[in-house]
């Protein structure tokens, strides 16, 4: 800054950002999005947080909120950047909001966010989902299977339905893992996906789960029982994944 | 998550919910929704619309904290489910379940509905046929108490055969005394049988298997005579609202709700004497929350939800004699917690104009009023005599204070009602319109709401005849001619669901088969305009033998016996006939605050039944 003596005031009061990471399960798997972010801000509110607005008339919280997750699935990763007015230590606005969430969301973790990191959804480009799938749908050899052949396609396209329009979509360029394997428990068979999600484009897991059902010859339909789990949410960097957590973590936030 | 309830229905209810639209409607866990244990009494209440409608009723959030405050009860939650719900859980033959426990509703002792308005009377139906419960009263050997209230209750006597107690009035006092007695019942053994015969004793609660309708051969009905020692009237009950702090534990839906916002009463009841208005009638005497138990609640409740709206709530907020010092406190709580103010129901004058202005209240958008008709004449007739300077003067001081859009609500269908008084919404509109552009300021957006008037018991206008479609229709048409020009939006109701209403509003118990007979021919969400289908109504009718017109077109005599004769909600029939007669000769009646009690009958020693925290002045 220019005129440093001017600004000396404002500096403890500069806009900072909390970024949290939810977990979401149980019930609360059954939120919509609109739902869930709505749940998140009165209770940041109820939480007593230092928040930010914007607008006179109809105040509005300052948010950023990553992708979307669909309903049904269950995530240890929904991020969101909550603009402060003031500081608030990461470990009090942890305690702070756990109290006042509601069953199923739980607090993950939190940091702070000096006020030039890039907001939540404007960095995330990718997740990381874990698929159960049900027994029904076939043997570990099928999916193995299916999943190799899925890789080996240059282009995969689905009819992707819309309520304003149907288009055919190349899902390939969107998967960035795929792999098949028993899952930990040992009982059936678990998916574990690296897609597009966020600032490049979005595909969905049940996207990917309707392709290789396909190629695995798995039963009409069973595989809309799959539980899906949603590990991770990432920015790519190079060919690495960066979570949004360690982003920025050598550079002091205040 | 939670331990479950013996009686959890939730594994077969959750291969559903990825099947429905909003899934969340039938989750429970919302914020502050309570912990129920499952054992001692068990009351549901249900509200028969839609999650969304009845997640922001202040009322059952008020019961439910009610009886969760009494030890050994529980009190859970439940809602109509949508359309695509119920086609699952009919499919699935999965019975109606509370939301908290996610237990059937058959199982609980009691089993509460709130009956909102006559065009929830098929949901109420449905509800009790999707519990598994018998529709008839009279069919019940088991099972809970299935108990009705609300506003509904006014003349509950087209639903009388399907619910076995009401009451009458408001419901605190009486809901706390009634779970206290199924818990005493339940220690001592008693039958169903003789747990409703104690319950009936209860004042304000109303049996109607107590009462037996005679009815003459020309339709009318004869006598209402009780049976079994009941008394002749059923007088609803009151409370005091400084005692009765609620609600205080206000569950915060997950999705968009009608409202969403902290609402605290300030008043009950309401002195203007308007004759259209049953709540007018019905909720009398006004009694006032006192300036700090309403601050009180605001700020615990602003804590405990973290909303972002609070609603100071009555029938006529800036009536509150200490309006001015409730709303520079409640402000202050506002700027404190960054949430908005809004007094709903405001009058059409400079004072509530200029209060609600200077508070800024509900930001710069819509501002709401209603002048319900189009000239001074027949708003003298209707007891709300607002001139047409207080209207002119209350929208310029509105568009001063930068409203771009001004909602205004009208009625047609009013007794003695002309064509020109229809015609003269059209030139009121256009009058408000170029006085704002004489002003030198842009007209706002009018958005004007047209209803059909549906005369209401326990009113001044019990005694008139429902205007019928075909007129009804026709005034729609010249609203439509004279109400065409950029800037104005008109919309009605549909006015075949004003019939609907009508007839079941002033009807008996013969209307109870045409509820069951529409209800099973698929009505439901009748209050919905894309659900209501009219021919049902009228093939239910045909098929129960019922000739709507006697209900709806037909001008009662004086001394008529009302379905609703033997229940009291105040005001006597003779105050009400007096006022009918003032309305046709075009005479107002004073406002009962002024200190000239008109003695309507709330209370026995005239003007003693007002409760007000300071002195009023018009």
């Amino acid at each position: 800054m220019s005129c440093p003596h001017r600004y000396l005031e404002f500096v403890t009061v500069e806009p900072l950002r909390l970024r949290v990471q939810f977990a979401k399960r149980g019930k609360a798997r059954y939120l919509s999005h609109s739902e869930f972010s709505r749940t998140l801000m009165i209770s940041a509110r109820r939480a007593g947080l230092p928040l930010q607005y914007s607008g006179k008339y109809r105040p509005r919280m300052k948010v950023s909120l990553s992708p979307p997750l669909p309903i049904g699935v269950t995530s240890e990763c929904e991020l969101v950047d909550f603009f402060l007015e003031q500081y608030v230590s990461p470990a009090e606005a942890e305690q702070a909001l756990e109290r006042s969430l509601p069953d199923g969301i739980q607090v993950v973790r939190c940091r702070l966010m000096g006020s030039d990191a890039k907001p939540v959804g404007k960095l995330i480009d990718t997740a990381a989902y874990r698929v159960q799938l049900p027994t029904e749908t076939g043997n570990e050899g099928d999916w193995k299977r299916a999943v190799e052949i899925f890789l080996g396609m240059e282009v995969v396209n689905l009819e992707r339905v819309q309520p304003r329009r149907t288009r055919v979509v190349d899902l390939r360029p969107g998967v960035h893992e795929l792999e098949a394997g028993i899952g930990p428990d040992g009982s059936g068979v678990e998916l574990f996906m690296v897609l597009d999600d966020g600032t490049r484009g979005t595909v969905k897991p049940s996207e990917v789960l309707r392709v290789l059902a396909d190629l695995a010859g798995a039963a009409e339909g069973s595989w809309r029982d799959a539980l899906v789990h949603r590990e991770g949410l990432f920015a790519r960097r190079g060919g690495r994944l960066v979570s949004p957590l360690e982003l920025g973590k050598h550079r002091p936030a205040v | 998550m939670s331990e479950r309830t013996p009686g959890d229905l939730w594994e077969r209810i959750e291969p559903l919910l990825l099947r429905v639209e909003r899934p969340s409607r039938y989750l429970g866990c919302e914020w502050d929704a309570p912990g129920i244990a499952g054992e001692g009494t068990t009351v549901v209440l249900a509200y028969p619309d839609l999650y969304e409608v009845g997640i922001s009723n202040l009322g059952l959030a008020i019961l439910q904290d009610v009886v969760n405050d009494i030890e050994g009860a529980s009190c859970e939650r439940v809602y109509s489910p949508w359309f695509d719900m119920e086609r699952e859980m009919r499919s699935a033959g999965l019975p109606l379940f509370s939301l908290e426990t996610h237990r059937a509703v058959s199982t609980y002792d009691i089993f509460g509905i709130s009956i909102p308005h006559e065009l929830t009377y098929t949901n109420i139906i449905n509800l009790l046929d999707l519990a598994g419960i018998s529709l008839r009263a009279d069919n019940r050997e088991e099972g809970p108490l299935v108990i009705g209230g609300g506003c509904g209750t006014a003349n509950p006597e087209p639903l009388a055969p399907f619910l076995d107690l009401f009451v009458l009035g408001e419901g605190e006092e009486v809901l706390d005394s009634l779970v206290r007695l199924v818990s005493e019942g339940k220690s001592r053994g008693w039958d169903r049988r003789k747990l409703l015969s104690e319950a009936s004793r209860l004042e304000g609660v109303y049996q109607p298997s107590d009462y037996e309708v005679d009815y003459r051969d020309d339709g009318l009905i004869e006598r209402i005579e009780p049976v079994g020692g009941a008394p002749e009237r059923v007088r609803k009950r009151t409370v005091d609202l400084n005692e009765w702090l609620y609600p205080r534990h206000p569950i915060v839906p997950f999705c968009e709700a009608v409202h969403d916002r902290i609402n605290v009463e300030i008043f009950r009841g309401c002195t203007r004497g308007c004759r259209f208005c049953q709540a007018g009638m019905i909720c009398r005497p006004v009694r006032e929350r006192s300036v700090d138990a309403v601050v009180g609640l605001v700020d615990a409740l602003a804590v405990r939800t973290g909303h972002e709206e609070v609603a100071l709530s009555s029938l006529s907020s800036t009536d509150y004699t200490m309006i001015k010092a409730v709303t520079e406190k409640v402000s202050e709580i506002c700027e404190k917690r960054r949430m908005i103010l809004s007094l709903p129901s405001l009058r059409m004058d400079g004072f509530s104009v200029e209060l609600a202005s200077s508070l800024e209240l509900g930001g710069r958008g819509s501002f709401t009023f209603a002048p319900e008709t189009g000239t001074e004449r027949l708003r003298r007739v209707i007891n709300k005599p607002i001139s047409e300077k207080d209207i002119i003067d209350a929208v310029l001081c509105a568009v001063r204070a930068g409203r771009r859009r001004i909602k205004l609500y009208f009625m047609i269908g009013l007794p003695t009602e002309t064509d020109e008084d229809v015609e003269a919404i059209g030139r009121l509109v256009f009058g408000l319109r170029d006085t704002v552009r004489g002003e030198g300021m842009v007209p706002p957006v009018f958005n004007v709401s047209v209803s059909t008037f549906v005369p209401k018991p326990h009113t001044p206008f019990q005694w008139v005849k429902q205007e019928n479609l075909e007129s009804i229709e026709r005034k729609q048409g010249i609203l439509r001619e004279t109400l065409r020009a950029k800037g104005i939006n008109l919309s009605w109701h549909d006015s075949r669901m004003s019939t609907v209403e009508s007839l079941l509003a002033r009807g008996d118990r013969r209307l109870a088969d045409v509820i069951e007979y529409a209800w099973a021919s698929g009505c439901r969400f009748d209050s919905w305009s894309e659900h209501f289908d009219y021919a049902r109504w009228e093939a239910a009718s045909e098929k129960a033998g019922v000739d709507p017109e006697f209900y709806l077109y037909r001008e009662r005599e004086p001394d008529e016996v009302f379905p609703w004769e033997h229940l009291d909600f105040g005001p006597d029939r003779d105050f009400l006939y007096e006022e009918y007669q003032g309305a046709l000769r075009g005479e107002t009646s004073p406002d009962c605050r002024g200190g000239k009690c008109r003695e309507c009958g709330v209370s026995e020693e005239p003007g003693a039944c007002l409760v007000l925290t300071g002195t009023w002045s018009s």
